[in-house]
């Protein structure tokens, strides 16, 4: 009631005022009535009863408290009053607005994608519920195989409920073209685990996971746009996948890109046979966490489901255990968090340097100042009063600021998005979430009122100095103290500004050498392209094995290709993951493992790609299928795995202990090549030959005379005269395909280097600032000085010294800081060293250039004092 | 336990001063209470009436503009049914207060 009464007298709040004055006048007048009758003379009796009320005005303003909700109305009053006075410094309001905006744009543009990508991959409700669940033995994580999935889901008291999904790629036919689709099996429970519905349509419920029911699809989003172009009446149309007639009935929401780069989803009907499997390690398991259960008891209590299963079925379980994980951090793996940590921390030291500018900015000013505070505070202001209008106009400004800062950054958001090959945005879950929501402008207005406070501390500080005294006594002297202030501004600034140029310069650098170590095998000039065979009529490797060699042969033909060989991967594009070996003769030591990664590959591979066979010989048209299967292996692995000795003539077999792939003769060694764009030590390779044992996933390397791109067209109309259903995207040069695997690593590279641009532009205003306001102070001693007989360089190294001090000094921190940053970017990429001498020293030089060339302007200034003027002017 | 801040005091002055007479304005109030506590309690004049507004909020009491003897406008307080229960209350809370001291000060 009384607080409601409040609200509304804020909306009278003239009229209370003239009431409450009103009341006082009303009090003073009977006082002096009063004190006329004990007999004072008029003057004394009016002067005696305002002794005796104090000052009227202030409590005025306290009554006034009691009557309003006075916090909002004094604050209307603040925020009028700064909005007047920044009308007075339009030049000074927009210069702060403007680096403010820079400021929190970056940062709401940074923490936009952060969120969407990190924070919320996922518009999946309680996300921090959702767990995944892998079987574990010694050797690593492994999907689960469907019978333990069944047990953990029936006997599990921690979750409300367990999803089982399976990969699956299928040939899409019937609508558009024949297309390649991947295309998950999901149990009904996932979309309960997940709280997901249809955008459009329906998903599909338990009654469809059964054989024969089961012909029904939910399409995600982001395939619907793409090959079905966002129809709305799709609901309900019939597609064919390998020949089978499946009925669409509904689409996810944009939100719910999961599975990564999965195009549909497909209900997962097991047969009992399949059920009952406790060896095909082959499902990802989901599971939504009750409420209150804690991810570490959901742990123990698989673990107990895990060791009975095991003393159950000894022969499949034993030594397997069940692992739970966040989903989330399923999803981002390790590297994406950190770096979006990175960049997020970089652009939160940006914020710091506008910070440290405006505040620079505000001290130049409190000189205008002064006089008007000093006023205020004599005419009553408590210190209280001013700070909080201090603060208030700070924040104003901070906020219009955010205001355009929030514009600023949906351009920026909308030029990331335009720039991200789609190929590469699939793979990324949330990419297509990023947008300006309502938590970006939450954390707008937070960073927009502590960015006010942060800068407003200056001035703030800078007003409890003021003695009033001195303020109001006229042609008074500088304190000191504020120069010194904003020297420490300075050199915070130049501090960050040296740690940020240099981190990106290390991150540009360390991405460039990334990007160029293919270079020797000129990826300019080879056309990559990436057939995937259906498995299911590719179903021997007789058929893939012919299906391979005509490629090639038609490929061969094309004029203005050199050569044409293929791999299961080309140097620095993906190792793919590392298999067990075995040598014949010479059993495994437990514990120990012996790993290596499998390439496939065909005879002139060696040759186009510049590998030298050491020893030994290379595959050669004699070995097919039909003939002894061999290898070649790489340096690191006879070292590894033969002491030195010599390899050739052994038999080794990849897979575990149960493999059925045969024994393969080593014919040869190879030198070492890097598959892998990321890790700096080398796993042993063996290669196999492709004619031998052709495997799925390869990459078709055209090596061509001119313009390899130009034969991307004959070259997919040789391959079609084969079969015309079988996808070959991507196709693209080899360079491109290096380019895109560092799509992420660019994003950030090119983040820090805003963000030092920025920086590095705020500190040398900020020098310039300090010096031009130096010299403006000393005027008059540099007059008196030149008066004197000081010479004009005198005066500029003078000057400069001051600026030399300045930028040592914040060159000494930043170096420091950046010694931290750099041994964080040397930990996230190849060929950088954290204590780089040439980018250490590039960048100093280049810091000092900047600092001195802005503080230049103002020494030549100084050097040019008419000393008569300047004596004058006081 | 008593509350027992001085601002409450001020509040139980201004609401026993209101009991005792029909209604006053706030120069009246402080002439009241000089002369009541004979001379002993000075009310700072200014700082009467963000109290006495702070009340008038909280429905202890009422205002009214009104005519003096000597003819001046000034705003007269008078207390409310929520007032007279407040003042039991205070009253109250005051004597616990004065015993608590006393007792302290005997022991000493």
């Amino acid at each position: 009631m009384a607080l409601f009464r409040r609200l509304t007298n804020l909306f009278r709040y003239n009229a209370i005022d003239r009431d409450i004055a009103d009341e006082l006048q009303s009090h003073i007048d009977l006082r002096t009535d009063a004190n006329l009758a004990a007999g004072m003379s008029p003057d004394q009796a009016r002067r005696d009863a305002l002794l005796r009320f104090g000052n009227p005005t202030s409590t005025r303003e306290r009554v006034a408290a009691f009557d309003t909700s006075l916090a909002l109305a004094s604050l209307w009053r603040d925020i009028r009053y700064a909005a007047r006075q920044l009308r007075k410094s339009p030049g000074f309001a927009l210069t702060v607005i403007a680096t403010l905006a820079i400021g929190i744009g970056v940062n709401v543009a940074i923490f936009s994608s952060m969120d969407a990508v990190v924070l919320r991959p996922l518009a999946v409700p309680a996300l921090d519920h959702v767990m995944v669940l892998a079987e574990q033995q010694q050797r690593g994580k492994e999907p689960v195989t469907l019978a333990d999935f069944n047990d953990l889901r029936r006997q599990n008291r921690s979750f409300e409920d367990l999803a089982a999904i399976q990969g699956a790629n299928f040939t899409l036919s019937g609508v558009g073209d024949a297309a390649q689709i991947s295309a998950d099996l999901v149990s009904s429970s996932f979309f309960r685990v997940l709280r997901t519905n249809a955008f459009l349509g329906r998903t599909f419920d338990e009654s469809e996971c059964e054989p024969g029911r089961d012909a029904v699809a939910v399409l995600n989003y982001g395939f619907w746009r793409r090959h079905f172009g966002a129809d709305s009446r799709i609901v309900g149309q019939k597609i064919q996948l390998d020949q089978h007639e499946y009925t669409i009935i509904g689409v996810l929401p944009r939100t719910m890109q999961y599975p990564p780069a999965v195009d549909m989803l497909l209900p997962f009907a097991p047969t009992p046979t399949q059920s009952a499997n406790r060896s095909d390690h082959s499902f990802l398991v989901l599971g939504r966490l009750r409420d209150g259960v804690a991810l570490h008891s959901a742990q123990s209590e698989m673990q107990i489901i895990a060791d009975r299963l095991a003393k159950s079925y000894p022969a499949t379980n034993q030594g397997w255990t069940v692992h739970v994980e966040p989903l989330l951090d399923d999803i981002n793996g390790d590297l994406t968090p950190l770096y979006y940590k990175l960049i997020m921390g970089a652009t939160m030291f940006v914020l710091l340097v506008v910070c440290a500018n405006v505040a620079n900015l505000q001290l130049a000013r409190g000189v205008a100042r002064r006089p008007e505070i000093a006023m205020r505070t004599a005419l009553g202001a408590t210190r209280k009063r001013i700070i909080r209008q201090l603060l208030t106009e700070n924040i104003l400004l901070a906020l219009v600021g955010a205001g355009l800062g929030i514009g600023f950054a949906a351009l920026y958001l909308h030029l990331t998005l335009i720039a991200m090959p789609a190929r590469v945005a699939r793979y990324i879950p949330g990419w297509d979430n990023i947008s300006i929501n309502g938590r970006a402008l939450t954390f707008s207005i937070l960073l927009a009122v502590l960015s006010g406070i942060v800068a407003g501390l200056a001035p703030c500080i800078e007003a409890l100095r003021i003695r009033l005294v001195d303020q109001l006594r006229a042609g008074s002297r500088q304190a000191t103290g504020r120069s010194r202030l904003r020297s420490v501004f300075a050199v915070a600034q130049i501090s960050l500004a040296v740690a940020l140029v240099i981190g990106a310069a290390l991150m540009a650098k360390g991405m460039s050498s990334m990007f160029h170590q293919a270079d020797i095998y000129s990826p300019e000039k080879v056309l990559t392209l990436h057939p995937d065979l259906p498995v299911k009529r590719y179903d021997t490797p007789e058929k893939q094995a012919a299906w391979y060699t005509a490629a090639l042969d038609r490929l061969r033909a094309i004029p203005g290709a050199d050569r044409v060989e293929m791999a299961t991967a080309l140097p620095y594009t993906d190792s793919g993951w590392q298999l067990d070996v075995a040598i014949e003769n010479r059993p495994t030591t437990p514990g120990k493992l012996q790993t290596a990664v499998r390439l496939a590959v065909t005879p002139g591979y060696f040759d186009a790609f510049h590998i030298p066979i050491l020893d030994g010989r290379n595959f050669t048209l004699g070995d097919s299928a039909y003939s002894m299967p061999v290898a070649i292996v790489s340096q690191r692995f006879a070292d590894h795995y033969f002491g030195g000795n010599n390899p050739i003539g052994h038999r080794i077999r990849l897979g575990d202990s149960k493999s059925h792939d045969p024994w393969l003769t080593i014919v040869g060694v190879s030198e070492e090549a890097n598959y892998s764009l990321w890790e700096n030590d080398l796993p042993p390779a063996v290669y196999t030959s492709f004619a031998q044992q052709p495997l799925a996933g390869s990459t078709i390397a055209i090596l061509a005379k001119g313009d390899p791109l130009s034969l991307a067209g004959p070259a997919r109309k040789a391959l079609a005269s084969i079969d015309a259903g079988i996808p070959l995207d991507p196709v693209q040069t080899y360079r491109n395909l290096i380019r895109d695997n560092l799509v992420g690593l660019m994003y950030a590279a090119s983040m820090l280097a805003l963000d030092a641009f920025i920086a590095l532009l705020l500190s040398a205003i900020g020098i310039f600032a300090v010096m031009a306001n130096l010299v403006g102070e000393r005027t008059r001693e540099i007059g008196v000085r030149l008066a004197m007989g000081a010479s004009k360089d005198d005066v500029l190294r003078m000057i400069l010294r001051r600026a030399s001090w300045l930028t040592g000094a914040g060159l000494t921190i930043g170096l420091l800081l950046a010694f931290a940053l750099a041994r964080l970017v040397a930990n996230l990429l190849r060929g950088v060293r954290p204590d780089d001498p040439i980018t250490f020293g590039t960048v100093s030089i280049i810091i000092i250039g900047v600092a001195l060339a802005a503080s230049w302007f103002p020494a030549r200034q100084a050097s040019r004092v008419d000393p008569m003027q300047a004596l004058r002017s006081e | 336990m008593a509350k027992n801040d001085l601002q409450g005091t001020l509040d139980l002055l201004v609401l026993k001063t209101l009991d005792q007479n029909a209604a006053l304005h706030g120069y009246g109030i402080v002439l009241h209470i000089q002369s009541a506590s004979n001379d002993l309690l000075r009310v700072e004049e200014g700082s009467l009436y963000p109290a006495l507004h702070r009340m008038e909020q909280s429905g202890w009491i009422s205002a009214e503009w009104s005519l003096t003897e000597t003819n001046r406008r000034a705003k007269y307080y008078k207390l409310t049914a929520i007032g007279r229960r407040q003042l039991q209350q205070v009253e109250e809370s005051f004597d616990q207060l004065v015993k608590g001291v006393r007792a302290v000060l005997r022991y000493a």
